[in-house]
């Protein structure tokens, strides 16, 4: 299997040459223009602003506008304000920022520091998760490079402009690319979110005013500054412009990345780009972005991968991680693996979160085992219910979602474990 | 003192790219598992002290996190993805094979204490399963003979 | 100052404040306006997890948790509403798929508030069919607490007490999601000198006092009011009485004196109230000290002390007050002494450690209460005394024992009249002349001035099991004995106060 994207673009086009992921190899390819462009001759409001017309949305499953989000941060010169980079991707089905970083150091360096730029960040942490051991030591060697170079440090590129990057790996805890949780965890503490408001713009790492963004959306920005916000807007659709790299993994030929625009349509994903289903199987379900995300049957695969879209199919775009399930795959079982994942990933502090994702495990658990009684389908949609809207951060509700797709679009497959007493799919993995 | 001098001029080191002390204790965490491979009662009352917290609060920190260990582990960690994505490439499969071959359940040390095979969470290669993470290294596109060979090598 | 509407109820509310902080400082919350909650509490940092505390605001698409939300003018609040009911019913339910169905042997039980909140806003039956998470029922957190790990909801309050307010910090929660679990670092335990008071913020039954466990069942426990007389802070505290005896202090709250804690070893000096009492009045003979009643013992004192007062006058005689006796005990003390003409007054003050919180140094509900009519320092009394100036005392309590300002009984041993007014045994009473049991704070009606000079009242909570006089009464009575101007009949706290004023 090739580790680099199956299709590239801008973002991933010069993945394949070792090199890019050095400096020298990085300026090369033209690396590092956008930045002293920017320190050159934009203003940091018109940086700010470049990016909100370009309509960069941030890539880190939310998908909140990247302009609108640096502009949160304060404008005056009071305290100290960093950057954060999201590199803790543990979303299951994800793994592109795992090769922005392994790849393109370089790429998400030059965003950071335009990034920085514009916001006035003198720091930005780059949190990346624990067991990205090589990932994290490539963008630390890159970091070394720029200090060397002057691209970091009081002087940035000789400017009046100081920066410096420090790089920080996390120990295991999904809950610790959840914003908040994120700055606990940087700050040494349990990854537990914070309640909001205060938002990170007020008050952030170590209290100060921080902006944290995903790895890919950094990487977005020199591309956006060398070519333009009308130039980004014509790659994608018009509410959600731009290219992201897409993984597939699951039951299909060809599992792997694929940089594409906004807005491809899934089926093109699943059948086109990664080979459709395996050898005498049909696709039954696919979960299109990351395990958080609503699954969608093989009937509804006709949607356009952006949030505009598939918000009307009950799903959404989250990290783009596409996960396809064929037809020898038992969806309890699936909920079961799933369900398992949130239980053991909650923090605990939310009442209903720590006690709903184990509840509802143990149900999906117990139908799986065909000890499944038929109120208690309604029971796994009550709890879900109960677990979202109100809780101090998303994961309730990205525990929820899941249980919801599930029994809207395969219901059967859990009615037939409890009529039947037993699972009856025979194919499928063992758990 | 369990930390070492060096160990400790590492984790001085961190602190100072920090505008809190505290925001080195990962780090910290970090440096002390790969001298020792866990955090002993002793080594917690140690950082503890060079972070001035109190000793459950370094407790609280190496239990939330899956990468540290509050007791003596095996010489090796073995784990395989069973995450979705893995799952339906037969990850479980897999695993349950290298128990067998190890004479373990997953979880278990084997009996000469020279490596533990364990289950992870999503490691971000799903699209090379099934896979597993052995002492920090990834070992993707695998095989029942390939991971074999793997955890056989390892004294 | 932002108006805000609750259940169309206008308030004023101070800047600054959480919807929650503004409802406790009107005295509303869960008394006109109910918002349950768990982990928040009024002097605690806000927790914000247990969510039950979430209220409608208009305006705002979700809920919010009352506890972290600041007021600003022209808030409407709903607490009331079809979706504020189901989501408490939701945290309650999920509350209790974990919980242990301990209540018939759970200490809590009757001030439970899981069982009151399940009870007013949970639903009717429950739903789950998993087994219940297995952990450690009888955890030895410390020398003061029992800890059920499973009974524990995990509203992190004593975690955050410990921390904040004596600072030792000795728990913390380990692990996370559904796994998590409260924990001391191994080798330490829970504890200060404040530990109980984690018993009393734990909403359930997880965290339970030694000192109580299995002792009573709060239902059948009057709580009154009263004020805890170990030191001079003079904590408010709630007596819980029943069947004539007092079974543990709970602290009351008191922004102004003691927030709502009070210190272990105030919360265990209910102890007293029983322990260790003079229990009879006595007369010391030839053949040593003989029971008598307290009349009699009275009438004997009077003798002694005329004794004295004719052969040597006032001048000779001397009181020492305690700094234990209320405010009216003291007064008629003072009106005593001043009939006599007895100008050698003084109070023994016992000291000890002090802290920053709420420990004082002088162990006495009411050394302030004694300097401000007037008793000064005791050794002013005492060197008299050793002077040989002094030949009769009339002592109330033993402190000066206590306080060191007598290094022995024996330097006592030389007078002509000691009478001894006390609440507790002493070997003090081994050279008086007579000793008189008289009654502790929760057994009479009183003020107490604390070490800030408030003044707080006492009321009785029990009676005592045998013959005890307040020392106002047993002092009064020796006024009438006496034959002293202003003395006469029985003492009339009323018409003493009045005239007194």
């Amino acid at each position: 299997m090739l580790k680099v994207p199956y299709t590239t673009g801008y973002l991933s086009e010069h993945f394949a040459d070792d090199e890019y992921a050095t400096l020298a190899g990085y300026e090369r390819r033209g690396g590092y223009r956008a930045l002293k462009q920017v320190l050159a001759e934009v203003a940091p409001a018109d940086v700010i602003e470049l990016v909100k017309a370009s309509g960069l949305q941030g890539r880190g499953g939310a998908g909140f506008s990247t302009g609108l989000k640096w502009s949160f941060m304060p404008k005056d010169g009071g305290k100290p304000k960093y950057l954060v980079c999201n590199a803790d991707e543990s979303e299951p089905g994800s793994f592109k920022d795992r090769i922005l970083m392994e790849r393109g150091p370089h790429q998400l360096l030059e965003g950071i520091l335009i990034a920085a730029w514009a916001t006035g960040a003198e720091k930005t942490f780059v949190y990346v998760r624990g067991e990205y051991r090589e990932p994290a030591d490539r963008v630390e060697r890159a970091v070394a490079e720029l200090y060397e170079k002057g691209y970091l440090g009081p002087k940035v590129m000789k400017k009046a402009f100081r920066h410096d990057v420090v790089v920080q790996r996390g120990a295991g805890a999904y809950i610790c690319g959840e914003e908040t949780g994120l700055l606990e965890s940087l700050e040494g503490k349990k990854g537990q979110p914070r309640k909001k408001p205060p938002f990170p713009a007020q008050h952030g790492a170590f209290g100060m005013p921080t902006t944290v963004n995903n790895v890919e959306t950094f990487c977005h920005v020199p591309h956006i500054v060398l070519r333009g916000a009308e130039w980004f807007r014509g790659i994608g659709t018009e509410k959600s412009p731009g290219s992201t790299i897409f993984g597939v993994s699951g039951q299909v030929q060809r599992p792997g990345l694929f940089e594409l625009p906004l807005g491809t349509r899934l089926d093109e994903i699943v059948f086109e780009h990664a080979g459709g289903p395996l050898p005498g199987r049909k696709v039954k379900g696919v979960i299109p972005g990351g395990m958080s995300m609503p699954i969608l049957p093989a009937h509804q695969l006709d949607v356009p991968m952006a949030n505009e879209f598939l918000r009307e199919r009950k799903t959404m775009l989250g990290t783009g991680g596409i996960m396809v399930m064929d037809d020898t795959t038992c969806m309890v079982r699936a909920s079961c693996v799933i369900s398992w994942f949130f239980r053991d990933e909650s923090c605990g502090q939310c009442t209903q979160c720590r006690e709903g994702t184990g509840w509802m495990h143990k149900i999906i658990e117990r139908i799986e085992r065909g000890a499944g009684q038929p109120d208690d389908l309604a029971i796994l949609l009550d709890v879900a219910a109960k677990m979202e809207g109100q809780t101090i951060c998303a994961f309730s509700d990205a525990a929820a979602w899941p249980v919801q797709g599930m029994l809207r679009h395969f219901r059967e497959d859990f009615e037939r474990h409890v009529a039947l007493g037993h699972c009856p799919f025979g194919e499928c993995f063992e758990l | 003192m369990v930390i070492s001098p060096a160990t400790r001029a590492r984790i001085d080191a961190e602190i100072a790219k920090y505008p809190k002390p505290r925001g080195a204790l990962l780090p910290a965490l970090h440096l002390v598992h790969a001298d020792h491979g866990h955090v002993s009662p002793e080594t917690a009352r140690e950082l503890a002290e060079i972070f001035a917290i109190a000793p459950v609060d370094v407790l609280e920190v190496v239990s939330f996190y899956n990468m540290f260990f509050d007791r003596p582990q095996p010489r090796h960690h073995a784990y395989v993805c069973t995450n979705l994505p893995c799952s339906l490439r037969g990850a479980r499969a897999l695993l349950r094979r290298l128990e067998e071959h190890l004479g373990v359940h997953a979880g278990e040390p084997t009996p000469d204490g020279r490596l533990v095979l364990g289950h992870e969470e999503c490691l971000g290669a799903c699209g090379y399963a099934p896979m597993m993470r052995v002492d920090g290294d990834y070992h993707e596109d695998l095989d029942f003979e390939r991971a074999r060979r793997i955890l056989d090598a390892l004294e | 100052m932002p108006k805000i509407s609750v259940d169309d109820r206008v308030l004023e509310v101070p800047e600054g404040m959480t919807i929650l902080q503004a409802l406790d400082a009107a005295g509303l919350l869960m008394n006109g306006v109910d918002v349950p909650h768990y982990c928040w509490h009024p002097k605690l940092s806000i927790d914000g997890s247990c969510r039950l505390c979430q209220v409608e605001i208009e305006g705002m698409p979700k809920l919010q948790i009352a506890c972290n939300t600041l007021v600003q003018d022209g808030m409407v609040v709903r607490t009331t509403t079809e979706r504020v009911t189901k989501a408490r019913e939701g945290v309650m339910e999920l509350l209790l798929v974990n919980h242990p169905l301990d209540c018939p042997i759970c200490d809590q039980a009757g001030e439970c508030k899981l069982q009151d909140y399940a009870y007013e806003y949970g639903a009717l039956e429950s739903r789950t069919r998993e087994p219940r998470r297995a952990l450690k029922k009888r955890v030895d957190l410390g020398p003061t607490i029992v800890f059920d790990q499973e009974r524990c909801i995990l509203c992190r309050r004593c975690v955050r007490f410990c921390r904040e307010v004596p600072g030792t910090g000795e728990l913390g929660v380990v692990n996370r999601g559904d796994r998590s679990v409260i924990e001391t670092f191994p080798g330490t335990q829970l504890e200060n000198d404040y530990s109980m008071n984690v018993a009393d913020i734990c909403p359930v039954g997880a965290l339970t006092t030694k000192d109580f466990r299995f002792k009573i069942r709060v239902w059948f426990l009057e709580d009154v009011p009263g004020i805890c007389t170990g030191c001079a802070n003079g904590c408010n505290v709630h007596l819980g009485v029943a069947n004539n005896r007092v079974y543990r202090y709970v602290p009351r709250r008191n922004d102004a004196v003691n927030q709502t804690w009070i210190c272990d070893e105030g919360r265990l000096s209910y102890k007293e109230i029983e322990a260790g009492r003079l229990r009879a009045a006595s007369v010391r003979g030839e053949r040593g000290a003989v029971e008598v009643s307290v009349e009699a013992a009275l009438a004997e004192a009077a003798a002694r002390l005329r004794g004295v007062l004719e052969s040597r006058g006032p001048g000779a005689v001397g009181v020492l007050a305690s700094p234990h006796a209320t405010n009216e005990d003291l007064a008629v003390l003072r009106r005593l002494a001043d009939a006599l003409g007895v100008e050698t007054r003084g109070v023994a003050v016992p000291v000890g450690r002090a802290d920053q919180l709420l420990i004082k140094a002088e162990k006495a509900a009411n050394a302030e209460g004694a300097r401000r009519l007037g008793f000064g320092p005791a050794a002013a009394v005492l060197d008299r005394v050793r002077q040989g100036a002094v030949l009769a005392l009339l002592v109330l309590g033993h402190d000066a024992l206590d306080s060191g300002d007598l290094a022995s009984p024996a330097e006592l041993a030389g007078l002509a009249a000691l009478v001894v007014l006390d609440t507790h045994q002493s070997p003090l009473h081994l050279v008086a002349h007579v000793a008189v049991p008289t009654r502790v704070a929760a057994e009479k009606h009183g003020t107490l001035t604390n070490a800030a000079g408030l003044v707080q009242a006492v009321q009785p909570a029990v009676e005592p099991a045998f013959e005890a006089w307040s020392e106002a009464e047993a002092l009064w009575r020796l006024g009438v004995l006496l034959g002293l101007e202003g003395f006469a009949g029985r003492f009339d706290p009323g018409a003493f106060a009045a005239a007194a004023s």
